[in-house]
């Protein structure tokens, strides 16, 4: 089962995600970005695609599928 | 190729050179991607978004030293983070974070929306034939949101922008009055920690945060406290003028685009993120070769200066559709206007929603506009406009 995940070796808190698809993504105290327990399968959705299609650093991926471009 | 080579032997990323850069873009682009630049004691130019990309996910051969401003900000002294390599850095970075989080941001809302509007007002009560916006709207904006955030005392604000003007503008013409602008903002900031550092109960502010804060178990030195108060307060101020500048000197030149974001204002975070991508404050950071390396077949010796051109990056053919036209509804932006790895942009969250907010307040309240007189489109100078008040 594939499952969206964001890479905390390469987040550096720009939180495109966040501000792009806040129904998945949530920010921690120091500003990385990280995947709302329960959304882990939302990687189809439009806004998510829109997250990993803009975040700067590549880091939101998906587990057990293709890595995410 | 070798055509070329005469352009770009003489690459600049500062002042005059700015008109024209974005015609060095596609050039480099196209036929020559890295390239040496005899300008600023010379340096290797890095042009493609993925080159830039590789070179900032990688510390280990790219040092920020001696400073990651070429040429300096007018000091000699390392600036504190953006110019510290890791292991050091992550501990310098970390003091902050906390203040620049969306959430932290979120905060601060209130008071942006009040200060745009007030602004803006500003801008339609006055009785000028052309109003000159970057002075009343752009400039005031940050220096107000960020000076609060910051705690610098509002009487101080007068001094501000002569210190941005002469230590960020004039330091490839007259390095010496930068110096000179950068020797009284040191000594600002060191009359500053001083008062603060007796009374650090009654603040809850930037300032408060250094002079708290622990890196590696210890509280930052004075030279520290000096050398980080001093980035933030040219990197809060400067960059986001320009940003709100920019986006208002495209609008004013572009009427469909102005009337489409008066119209559906929730277009302007995307708006936003596409001036970033092409108007960006930021054109380029410098680096150091750690050691030696290749770039897309070009040999770099250790210790040659390499500057990574994002305003090149943004505007990549291989990465973006259609890269030298600004198209607000654009959806895949995945630019560097902030940088990118461990040296991202501290502030990016800030920035960004300083900008919406300025554009949402100036264009529900400014009618139809358009420049008065040509102005460049970098810059925190003058920008007049006309506003068609009958429109």
């Amino acid at each position: 089962m594939a499952e969206l995940y964001v890479d905390q070796s390469r987040c550096q808190g720009h939180a495109r995600c966040y501000m792009l698809a806040p129904e998945t993504f949530m920010i921690d105290d120091e500003g990385y970005g990280f995947v709302r327990e329960g959304r882990e399968g939302s990687y189809d959705e439009e806004n998510v695609r829109k997250a990993i299609r803009n975040c700067p650093e590549r880091a939101i991926k998906i587990r057990g599928e293709e890595e995410a471009k | 190729m070798s055509d070329n080579q005469a352009v770009m032997n003489d690459f600049d990323f500062h002042g005059k050179a700015l008109d024209t850069i974005f015609d060095d873009y596609v050039e480099m682009l196209d036929s020559k991607p890295v390239g040496y630049s005899n300008k600023y004691g010379g340096f290797w130019y890095i042009a493609k978004s993925d080159d830039i990309f590789d070179a900032e996910q990688d510390p280990e051969t790219w040092s920020v030293g001696p400073s990651m401003l070429l040429p300096s900000f007018g000091t000699d002294m390392p600036l504190i983070p953006i110019d510290i390599d890791p292991p050091t850095h992550a501990g310098f970075r970390k003091i902050l974070l906390p203040m620049f989080t969306p959430m932290a941001v979120a905060k601060l809302e209130p008071g942006m929306h009040e200060t745009a509007q007030s602004l803006a007002d500003d801008v339609m009560n006055s009785t000028e034939e052309a109003v000159d916006v970057s002075a009343l709207f752009a400039r005031p904006m940050p220096t107000i949101i960020f000076s609060r955030l910051a705690g610098y005392p509002e009487e101080d604000w007068v001094l501000f922008d002569r210190w941005v003007d002469e230590i960020i503008y004039d330091r490839t013409t007259h390095p010496e009055r930068a110096h000179a602008a950068g020797d009284e903002l040191i000594a600002y900031m060191d009359k500053l920690i001083n008062q603060r550092r007796n009374d650090p109960a009654s603040y809850d502010d930037i300032t408060n945060q250094l002079l708290t804060a622990k890196t590696d178990g210890r509280e930052l030195t004075h030279e520290e406290l000096l050398s980080y108060g001093y980035l933030l307060f040219l990197a809060g101020l400067d960059t986001t003028a320009w940003a709100i500048r920019a986006a208002l000197w495209y609008l004013a030149r572009n009427k469909d685009a102005q009337q489409k974001l008066r119209e559906n204002p929730k277009l302007i975070p995307n708006a936003t993120e596409e001036f970033l991508r092409t108007l960006s404050p930021v054109q380029a950071m410098a680096r150091t070769a750690l050691k030696d390396t290749v770039v897309r077949g070009q040999e770099i010796k250790q210790g040659e200066r390499a500057v990574l051109v994002f305003g090149a990056g943004n505007r990549d053919p291989e990465v973006y559709e259609a890269p030298n036209d600004i198209d607000i509804e654009r959806e895949n932006n995945r630019h560097l206007a902030f940088g990118g790895g461990i040296h991202r942009c501290l502030g990016s969250n800030l920035g960004r929603k300083e900008v919406v907010i300025s554009l949402e307040h100036f264009l529900a309240t400014v009618p139809d506009f358009e420049l008065a007189e040509d102005a460049p489109w970098h810059g925190v100078g003058p920008l007049k406009i006309k506003i068609n008040k009958e429109h």
